[in-house]
């Protein structure tokens, strides 16, 4: 379980962290969401005592991390997939630092193979690519056994394969009872991979909820129909008070009535249906309708690519 | 992966463990070996070449300080093994792991300041005495005076430019306390100890004794009038004691404000 409570952080005038207030149950995959800059990395850092809030807190089992007795053997944090020395070997690595939370020096092959280096354990992890070096990063927060576990854009810069194993890594985690917090830009990947969300935007709390509540809070929900009937349908949802939107080819995309009532119409009017299908809103539309203006950096003009001349 | 999560051990981190991580993380860094290595090779072979050139002009001939030459490159070198174990963490984002594994910087700090100035102490004591010998057989080929560790003042110059000589390599781990990169870290050391003398000369002569490079070799390594008067204008050289008192003050210096800076920086 991590808390926490009016969480702040500035750096001279900017603040990076408001008042951020939130929790991480454990057993769950939770998402932290939120544009680039939006200061995801920075909580996280505070949660791990590398930064230190101007106010707030941030505790891990109610206790802030400075105090915690075995700090390995509580929580495993990948902030940074680079952070160690590209001299030393995998082996070595997690050599020393089990050594710091008097870890027998053996765990390091275990968890080695846990991650799947166990044939580079000998090699200097400089040498690694980025996936390999997620893998020692996240080997790393294994060494301890610990209930808690941060990850900071874990799947950053890995191929689809890395990507998957990943996933399934953070989910098992989390199966196992443990406590799993993971940032993220991706929102598609944390749709994938979270059960629970917590979206910032600006340093702000935007939404703390799952992430199915998350899709339905935007409240935008439509139909998709395609029928050769079109404009005799559109006639018949117009006067039913459903608004009609795109229209694309035999397709319409309805707005206001629900699938069933759509079908219930077709059957009253004798109107023709070859396709019905309710459309929710992706976790991607959710999240920009939730962090429009919280998005720090922003094009100031909205550039039309390749002279399509649509305007958004 | 194991299903439950193990119960903790009693108590918690403690001094010990910390040291033992820092020993291993300096046992299994190629650029230890490597920067001692260079420094056994540069300061051994200074010392051969000086004294293999001694001639004994009869007056004031110290064949200790003959022997020890090699010790003041080999300070330089031993400066940059200081500065990079400190150095090397933050380059590397090391320290970032080592404060998420042991939170408590003023643990962290001591035993990196503990394992360094082990190392370094015994290091250089032990390179101190392989140059003394090593002095005294080339010089005993030349004909020259030769000293012995029972000669008056030969066992203290040994013994002091060691510890002086790892003084100088916690003075430089300062420094990479302080500047965090490797080139600054070096660039102040070496300005510091190496350059600043020079500019120091023509400003003002009474002051370069109470200059690192000077209390070496005219105080520490010197057994011919230590502390009394000589140099040009009746200004004599420190004491040994005193001087190596001094260079202990300015490493403490750089500890103090690197240690200052340790706790109270965003990792």
């Amino acid at each position: 379980m991590i808390t926490a409570h009016q969480l702040t952080k500035r750096y001279g005038a900017t603040t990076a962290v408001d008042h951020l207030t939130f929790e991480v149950p454990p057993g769950q995959v939770t998402g932290f969401l939120g544009p680039n800059g939006s200061g995801k990395s920075t909580t996280m850092r505070m949660i791990m005592g590398l930064d230190v809030p101007d106010s707030g807190s941030a505790l891990i089992r109610g206790k802030p991390f400075a105090e915690l007795a075995w700090p390995l053997r509580e929580v495993g944090g990948l902030l940074d997939a680079k952070a160690f020395h590209p001299a030393r070997t995998a082996r070595n690595h997690l050599r020393w630092l089990a050594a710091t939370n008097d870890i027998p020096l053996r765990r390091a092959d275990e968890v080695l193979d846990l991650v799947g280096l166990s044939s580079v354990a000998g090699r200097r992890a400089g040498k690694f690519s980025l996936g390999m070096s997620q893998r020692l990063g996240m080997a790393a927060t294994l060494l301890g056994d610990p209930g808690v576990l941060l990850f900071d854009e874990p799947v950053n810069g890995l191929d689809p394969e890395g990507i998957r194993w990943v996933r399934h890594f953070l989910r098992a985690l989390a199966a196992e009872g443990r406590t799993v917090f993971v940032s993220s830009h991706l929102i598609s990947e944390m749709s994938l991979t979270a059960d629970r969300l917590v979206v910032i935007g600006r340093g702000r709390l935007i939404a703390e909820t799952s992430v199915a509540d998350f899709v339905g809070r935007s409240g935008r929900s439509a139909v998709r129909l395609v029928t050769p009937d079109l404009s005799a349908f559109a006639a018949a949802l117009d006067s039913a008070g459903a608004r009609v939107g795109d229209r694309d080819g035999d397709a319409l995309t309805v707005e206001g009535l629900t699938a069933a009532q759509i079908g219930d119409l077709a059957f009253r009017q004798g109107l023709r249906v070859h396709e019905l299908t309710p459309l929710t809103a992706s976790l991607e539309d959710a999240f920009m309708e939730l962090t429009q203006g919280e998005v720090e950096y922003r094009p100031s003009t909205t550039m039309s690519a390749a002279g399509s001349g649509r305007e958004e | 992966m194991s299903q439950v999560v193990q119960a903790l051990p009693q108590g918690h981190y403690r001094l010990r463990h910390v040291v033992k991580a820092e020993v291993v993380k300096i046992l299994t860094l190629p650029s230890t070996a490597i920067t001692l290595g260079v420094t056994v090779a540069a300061g051994l072979l200074v010392t051969v070449l000086v004294t293999h050139a001694a001639v004994a002009n009869g007056f004031g001939f110290d064949s200790t300080q003959e022997a020890l030459t090699g010790m003041i490159v080999a300070g330089l070198t031993l400066g940059v093994f200081g500065t990079l174990l400190i150095t090397a963490e933050y380059s590397s984002g090391t320290v970032r792991a080592t404060l998420a594994a042991t939170p408590r910087r003023p643990t962290v700090l001591a035993a990196k300041m503990l394992v360094t100035a082990v190392t370094t102490v015994v290091f250089s004591e032990i390179l101190s005495f392989v140059s003394f010998f090593l002095g005294q057989a080339v010089l005993s080929g030349r004909g020259t005076p030769t000293a012995t560790l029972g000669s008056p003042g030969a066992l203290r110059a040994v013994l002091m430019t060691g510890v002086f000589i790892a003084l100088l390599a916690l003075l430089s781990f300062g420094f990479g306390l302080i500047c965090r990169s490797t080139a600054a870290a070096i660039a102040s050391f070496a300005g510091v100890v190496f350059v600043l003398p020079l500019v120091m000369h023509t400003i003002s002569e009474e002051a370069v004794r109470y200059l690192p490079t000077n209390i070496l070799t005219n105080s520490v390594m010197s057994t011919v009038n230590p502390g009394g008067p000589g140099g040009p204008g009746g200004i004599g050289p420190l004491s040994p004691g005193i001087g190596l008192l001094l260079m202990a003050v300015y490493a403490a210096i750089t500890l103090g404000v690197g240690a200052v800076l340790f706790m109270k920086r965003d990792a």
